[in-house]
C-alpha cells in the first residue's frame, strides 16, 4: 500500500512537475512572441544593435521635411535595407516587428546630425545597444556654413543709416552648393536703401566666405529685434543643410536734431565815445549737426548811437557739429547815450528742416561824462582859499 | 575926490587907525576883512607907525604893508626925548613911506597925547607933512589920558599938545579918555568904544566932505572951522532913532555933551562949527535944518552946514573949535603939579641916596 501511495505520490509529483514544465514552456513561447518598444537617439554615423539587427543613421536628409536616411541589416543574414524615412511614420523592416522583424519610427529630428527614434521588436531581442559605425569613423566630406549678421550700430536714432553685413563662411570640408540667404522679411521699422535682399555666391568652397552688405535707414523709433538670417545649402549628394545667425537687437532713438544755443556776453555799459566788445557764442547742444547757420543781428537804435568798429554781429557757418561751438565778436563805439536792444537770430538747417533760435540783450551807452565838472565845486573853494590866504598874508605882520 | 592920509602913531593911534580900517569894511565882524573890501569914501591911505613891534602885531584890520615899524626901537618907554631921537634917526625912512603913498589934500594924525611914541612923533610928523606937502591940511586927533594914569603921561600930554600947536597944525581934534571912560566900566571895552567912535566920526566927516551935497561944505570950510578959536575942537555925533522926534532934536543931540568926544558946552565954548546932516531925501527938511543951524549961529557965530542925501535914518556930525578949554587948563595944571611932584621926588631921592653914600665916603673896602 505504501508503495502504492508512494507511487501515486511520485506520479502526482511527476505530473505536477510536468504540468509546471508545460506551463513554463508555454510561457517562454509567449514571451518570445511579445513585442516591446524602445526609444533611442542617434547621430549620423551611429547605430544601435537590436538582437541581430543593426540600425544605422546614414544622414538627416531634411530637417524641415522630416526626412532621414537609415540603413537596417541583420547579422549573419542577407538582410540589408537602405531607406529614407519620414518622421512620425512607421517603417517595417524584415516584415516588421509582428513577424519577427523591426518596425522603426522617427519621432523627432533635432538637426542635421541627430534624431530620436522608436523601435518595436520582439522582446527577446533585448535592449538596443549603441555603437559607432565604420562610416562615422571615416572622415566626412560635408560642407558646413556659418552665418553671422552684424550691424555697424546697435543704437541709432530715427533717420540714421545702418549697415548690415551678412557673412557666410564654409567651415566644412566640402563645397556648399546652392547657397541661398533667407533674410527676414523687410522690417517696417527700416527703410531699405541698397543691397537688400542680401545675396552671396551660389557655391562656397571649403574655407571660403562671402558677405553681403545692405543699408537701411531707421524710420520709426523703438526696439527692433532683427530675426536670424538663414543660409541654405546642399552638399554633393544634394543633401540640404541650413545654418542660422544669431538675432540682433537694435535700439532706435527719436530723431536727432541740432539745437543751437546763442550765448551773448554783452559789454559793460559803454562810456560815451568809448568802445565795447560783444562776444557771441553759438553752441550746438543738440545731437545732430546744424548746417547753414546764419546769425543776424537787429539793433534797435535811434540813429547811429552804436557804431560798428570791428567785426560784425552777422555771421554764418556751414556746419556746427553737435557739441561744438563757434565764437565771434564785434566791437562797437557808443556815440549816443541810451539803451539799445539787440536781437540776435540764428537760422539753421537740421535734418532737412529749417530751425531758428533767437536771443535778445541790451547794450547801454552811458551819458557823456563831464569829469571836469566834478572839479567845479573845487574852483570856488580854491578861489576862496586863495582869497583867504592872500587876505591872511595881507594882514599878517 | 579927496586924497586923505590917515596916520596912526603909537599904540593909541594904531588902534584908532585899525578901527578906521575895520569901519571901512562896513561892519564889526572880525572876519569881515576876509570876505569884504574896504570902502573908503575917498582915496584914503592909512599908515600905522610905531616903535613897538608888538603893538603893530595886535592890529587886525590894517594890512601889513600899512604897518611901519621904526627899527631898532622896542618902544620908547613913554620918554618923548627917546621918541624924538628915534624919529630924527628914521625921519627919511618914515617920510618916504608916507610920500610913497602919493599926494594928499588932508592928513589926520591920530595919536595919544600922553604916550611915548605918539606924543613925540606926532608934532614932528605934522611938521614934516607941512614942510613936504604945500597945500595939505593937517589935523591932529589927540587922545588925552586918564588923569590918574600917571605923571609922565600927564606931562607928555601937556608938552605934546604944545608942540603940536607950535608946528602950526591946521587944528587939533580932542578926544578925552577921562571924559569917555563913562561909556564902559571895563577899561579895554571903553578904549574900543572910544576908538570906534573916533573912527566912525572921522569917516563920516571924510565922506561928507567928498560927497555931492544938497548944501555944500568942503575941505576949505572944514579948514576954516578948525582954524577958529584955539585951533582945538572936537566932534559931536548923533544918529536918529525911532524916538527922535525931529531933525532939530537930532542936531541938538549932536551938540550935547553926551555926543561929544571932549567935554564942552558948545553953545558957550565953541568958536566955529560945522553941522553935517546925512539922511534920506524924505527925512531931511532943509528949512528945519536951516532954522536949527541959524539958531546955533546966533550963539556961537560962524556955523557951516552940509546936507548929504543918503539912504538911512538921519545922522548928524558936528565939528567945532573951542574958544575956551577950561578942562584943558585943568589938565595942564595937573601936569605941572605932576612935574613938580616928580621933581621933588627925584630931589628927595637923590638927597637920600647922597646921604646914604656919605656914610662910606672916606672908607675903603677891606677884605
Amino acid at each position: 500500500m505504501r508503495l502504492i501511495y508512494l507511487a501515486v505520490l511520485v506520479l502526482l509529483v511527476l505530473s505536477m512537475q510536468l504540468t509546471l514544465m508545460a506551463a513554463a514552456a508555454s510561457d517562454e513561447e509567449d514571451i518570445e512572441n511579445e513585442i516591446t518598444s524602445r526609444q533611442f537617439s542617434l547621430k549620423v554615423g551611429e547605430g544601435v544593435k537590436i538582437g541581430d539587427y543593426r540600425v544605422e543613421l546614414i544622414s538627416v536628409v531634411s530637417v524641415m521635411d522630416g526626412l532621414i536616411e537609415v540603413k537596417v541589416w541583420k547579422r549573419v543574414s542577407e538582410f540589408e535595407d537602405w531607406r529614407v524615412m519620414e518622421d512620425h511614420r512607421d517603417a517595417n523592416f524584415d516584415e516588421g516587428a509582428e513577424r519577427g522583424g523591426l518596425t522603426l519610427t522617427v519621432i523627432d529630428i533635432f538637426d542635421e546630425e541627430a534624431v530620436r527614434m522608436r523601435a518595436e521588436y520582439r522582446t527577446n531581442f533585448g535592449y538596443p545597444q549603441k555603437y559607432v559605425t565604420e562610416r562615422a569613423l571615416a572622415p566626412k566630406n560635408l560642407p558646413k556654413l556659418e552665418v553671422s549678421t552684424t550691424v555697424d550700430k546697435t543704437e541709432i536714432s530715427v533717420g540714421d543709416e545702418v549697415k548690415a553685413t551678412v557673412t557666410v563662411k564654409n567651415v566644412g570640408n566640402d563645397t556648399a552648393r546652392d547657397v541661398t540667404i533667407q533674410d527676414s522679411p523687410p522690417l517696417p521699422q527700416f527703410r531699405y536703401l541698397a543691397g537688400y535682399p542680401p545675396k552671396i555666391k551660389n557655391q562656397l568652397q571649403p574655407g571660403e566666405s562671402d558677405l553681403a552688405v545692405y543699408s537701411m535707414v531707421a524710420a520709426t523709433e523703438g526696439e527692433v529685434k532683427m530675426p536670424a538670417t538663414v543660409a541654405r545649402y546642399a552638399d554633393s549628394k544634394s543633401t540640404i543643410y541650413s545654418a542660422t545667425s544669431p538675432s540682433i537687437k537694435i535700439d532706435i532713438n527719436p530723431k536727432r536734431r541740432p539745437n543751437l544755443v546763442l550765448n551773448v556776453d554783452p559789454p559793460a555799459p559803454i562810456k560815451h565815445g568809448g568802445q565795447g566788445t560783444i562776444n557771441v557764442t553759438v553752441k550746438n547742444d543738440g545731437d545732430a549737426s546744424a548746417y547753414r547757420v546764419v546769425v543776424k543781428a537787429e539793433v534797435e537804435s535811434q540813429g547811429d548811437g552804436l557804431e560798428l568798429l570791428k567785426g560784425s554781429l552777422d555771421e554764418s557757418f556751414f556746419e556746427i557739429p553737435q557739441g561744438e561751438l563757434e565764437t565771434y565778436s564785434a566791437t562797437f563805439k557808443g556815440s549816443r547815450s541810451g539803451i539799445y536792444d539787440v536781437n540776435l537770430k540764428a537760422s539753421y538747417q537740421g535734418d532737412g528742416e529749417m530751425m531758428q533760435k533767437e536771443t535778445a540783450f541790451e547794450v547801454a551807452v552811458l551819458e557823456r561824462e563831464y569829469k571836469y565838472l566834478y572839479y567845479l565845486p573845487i574852483v570856488p573853494v580854491l578861489i576862496m582859499s586863495v582869497w583867504l590866504f592872500r587876505r591872511y598874508r595881507e594882514y599878517k605882520y | 575926490m579927496l586924497n586923505v592920509l590917515m596916520l596912526g602913531i603909537g599904540q593909541c593911534g594904531n588902534r584908532i587907525l585899525d578901527a578906521v580900517n575895520r569901519e571901512s569894511f562896513g561892519g564889526s565882524s572880525k572876519l569881515s576883512k576876509y570876505y569884504s573890501r574896504q570902502k573908503f569914501p575917498s582915496r584914503v591911505e592909512t599908515l600905522a607907525i610905531n616903535t613897538a613891534v608888538n603893538d603893530l602885531k595886535e592890529l587886525k584890520f590894517t594890512t601889513a604893508k600899512n604897518r611901519l615899524h621904526v627899527p631898532n626901537l622896542h618902544g620908547v618907554g613913554a620918554n618923548r626925548s627917546i621918541g624924538k631921537q628915534g624919529f630924527w634917526d628914521n625921519r627919511e625912512m618914515i617920510m618916504e613911506e608916507i610920500e610913497r603913498r602919493g599926494d594928499f589934500d588932508i592928513a589926520f594924525v591920530m595919536t595919544s597925547a600922553s604916550g611915548g611914541t605918539g606924543s613925540s612923533f606926532a608934532p614932528l610928523v605934522v611938521h614934516e607933512l607941512k614942510e613936504r606937502y604945500k597945500n595939505i591940511t593937517v589935523v591932529a586927533v589927540m587922545v588925552l589920558p586918564f588923569r590918574e594914569e600917571g605923571s609922565i603921561y600927564l606931562q607928555n600930554a601937556a608938552f605934546s599938545m604944545r608942540d603940536i600947536k607950535e608946528v602950526d597944525s591946521d587944528g587939533i581934534i580932542l578926544v578925552d579918555n577921562q571924559y569917555l571912560k563913562r561909556l564902559s566900566g571895563d577899561i579895554k571895552t571903553a578904549y574900543d568904544k572910544i576908538n570906534d567912535m573916533v573912527a566912525e566920526r572921522i569917516l563920516f566927516l571924510i565922506e561928507s566932505l567928498d560927497s555931492e551935497m544938497l548944501s555944500v561944505t568942503d575941505l576949505g570950510d572944514f579948514k576954516t572951522v578948525m582954524r577958529g578959536g584955539l585951533g582945538m575942537g572936537t566932534l559931536g555925533f548923533y544918529e536918529s532913532d525911532k524916538k527922535t522926534t525931529s531933525l532939530t532934536s537930532a542936531i541938538e543931540g549932536s551938540l550935547k555933551p553926551g555926543g561929544l568926544l571932549y567935554p564942552a558946552d558948545v553953545y558957550e565954548d565953541a568958536a566955529r562949527a560945522m553941522i553935517i546932516i546925512q539922511g534920506s531925501r524924505d527925512s531931511l527938511d532943509v528949512d528945519e535944518i536951516t532954522k536949527s543951524v541959524e539958531k546955533l549961529s546966533t550963539k556961537i557965530g560962524q556955523v557951516f552946514k552940509g546936507i548929504v542925501i543918503k539912504k538911512g535914518r538921519p545922522k548928524v556930525l558936528s565939528v567945532f573949535t573951542l574958544g575956551q578949554v577950561p578942562d584943558l587948563e585943568m589938565l595942564y595944571a595937573q601936569a605941572a603939579q605932576a612935574i613938580q611932584d616928580e621933581k621933588s621926588r627925584k630931589t628927595r631921592a637923590k638927597k637920600q641916596l647922597d646921604d646914604a653914600f656919605a656914610y662910606i665916603e672916606d672908607l675903603e673896602e677891606i677884605y
